[in-house]
């Protein structure tokens, strides 16, 4: 049974290993020892080698006879003079300068525009207070008044206001 | 540092790795040596890795270009031709990314043309139990390698080619892919497993792939 039994997949594997000679000295003897006694490895030994060969019927490709030439002509058409050292640093100091400028006024707009919509935009209670500082002030009377026209009717006449004057004297 | 207490790096004893030190301290003529001694082998690995010898050569010469715009920080850590392949396999695959090619094999024979069935899909056909009754001359022959070849993934590939033609070791093929030498060995037993699948029919026929002890 042995000699018909199937291959395992780490044996098939060390089977073409072996043919590469690329097995480590203990695993060759045990394949040595499988094909000794197995048709079926010695077979697939076979088969895989002469597999193998076929490949030298591929064609021979070869580079071009000017390849070398095309190449070296490319190489040094590529090489452009570098820049002196000392003004590619000021270059690249001045750019980075830049860069670092315009992020503080990209920033500083920002900024700008966030606190004009927020103080616009944004209902502020102490405002609301400050418009109705005059309600206020004089609630304790208006919550006396009946009725808003009468208020309209007083003010209308600034009697209001002259009795603020009076009080404050 | 050595038992005499020199310093050697194992890599400077390659020639190819010296040519490029000498073309990193601005030898041009080592680097055009360089070209010259490697054009060959990687145009013939990458025209069968991208089955196309007009693209082998447009690659080629971007591998040496890059190699050359990279000499100046160069640090040789490997042997060269492992560098030039690594190099190869990265632009091939980058190459293959950005054309979203994918390459395939016709499996149905009733997708040949009106000339017949090409001798790749004749290798297709006769899996299916029709076996061969003639020799093949050396084209159709090349023609059903090149098939076969050509259902192996991009990795598969690569490190037959490596492997059959540069005669690369599992640790160089690992360092050319980026990859471990285990996972080298299981790329290559696949690889075979897989060429055997489509040649083997014709082995087994002597009509291809016969041996010289055959023939006598």
């Amino acid at each position: 049974m042995a000699k018909l039994a199937r291959l395992s997949p780490e044996q098939r594997e060390n089977l073409a290993a072996y043919l590469d000679g690329e097995l480590e000295e203990t695993a060759v003897q045990e394949i040595e020892q499988i094909l000794a006694v197995s048709p079926v490895a010695r077979h697939e030994v076979d088969m895989l080698s002469r597999t193998w060969d076929m490949l030298n019927s591929l064609p021979a490709h070869k580079a071009s006879e000017e390849f070398t030439q095309k190449t070296v002509t490319t190489m040094r058409a590529g090489e452009l003079p570098a820049p002196p050292l000392a003004s590619r640093a000021l270059k690249q100091n001045a750019r980075r300068g830049a860069v670092l400028t315009l992020w503080a006024l990209v920033l500083a707009v920002c900024g700008y525009v966030g606190f004009t919509a927020t103080h616009q935009w944004v209902p502020n209670d102490s405002d609301q207070l400050l418009d109705d500082y005059e309600i206020i002030s004089n609630l304790d009377k208006l919550q006396e008044v009946g009725n808003i026209e009468f208020l309209q009717v007083l003010k209308a006449k600034n009697t209001l206001a002259e009795h603020d004057e009076h009080s404050s004297k | 540092m050595n038992q005499n207490g020199t310093d050697e790096n194992p890599v400077l004893r390659d020639p190819d790795v010296r040519l490029m030190l000498r073309a990193k301290g601005g030898d041009e003529t080592a680097f055009t040596k360089l070209v010259a001694n490697y054009q060959d082998r990687l145009v013939g690995v990458l025209a069968h890795l991208l089955q196309n010898k007009d693209a082998a050569e447009d690659l080629a010469q971007e591998v040496f270009l890059r190699i050359y715009r990279a000499r100046h920080g160069y640090e040789p850590t490997a042997k060269f031709s492992t560098w030039l392949f690594r190099i190869a396999n990265n632009l091939a695959n980058n190459q293959r990314r950005n054309t979203g090619r994918k390459k395939e094999v016709a499996l149905n024979v009733n997708d040949s043309g009106p000339l017949g069935p090409r001798p790749g899909e004749r290798v297709i056909a006769e899996k299916s139990g029709l076996m061969p009754n003639r020799q093949f001359d050396k084209t159709e022959m090349c023609a059903m390698v090149q098939s076969a070849l050509a259902t192996l993934n991009e990795k598969q590939r690569m490190a037959v080619l490596l492997h059959k033609f540069e005669g690369m070791s599992y640790v160089d093929i690992a360092a050319a892919l980026e990859t471990t030498p285990t996972a080298v060995k299981s790329l290559l037993s696949r690889a075979r497993d897989n060429l055997r699948e489509i040649l083997e029919p014709y082995v087994k026929q002597g009509t291809l792939g016969t041996t010289e002890t055959e023939e006598e």
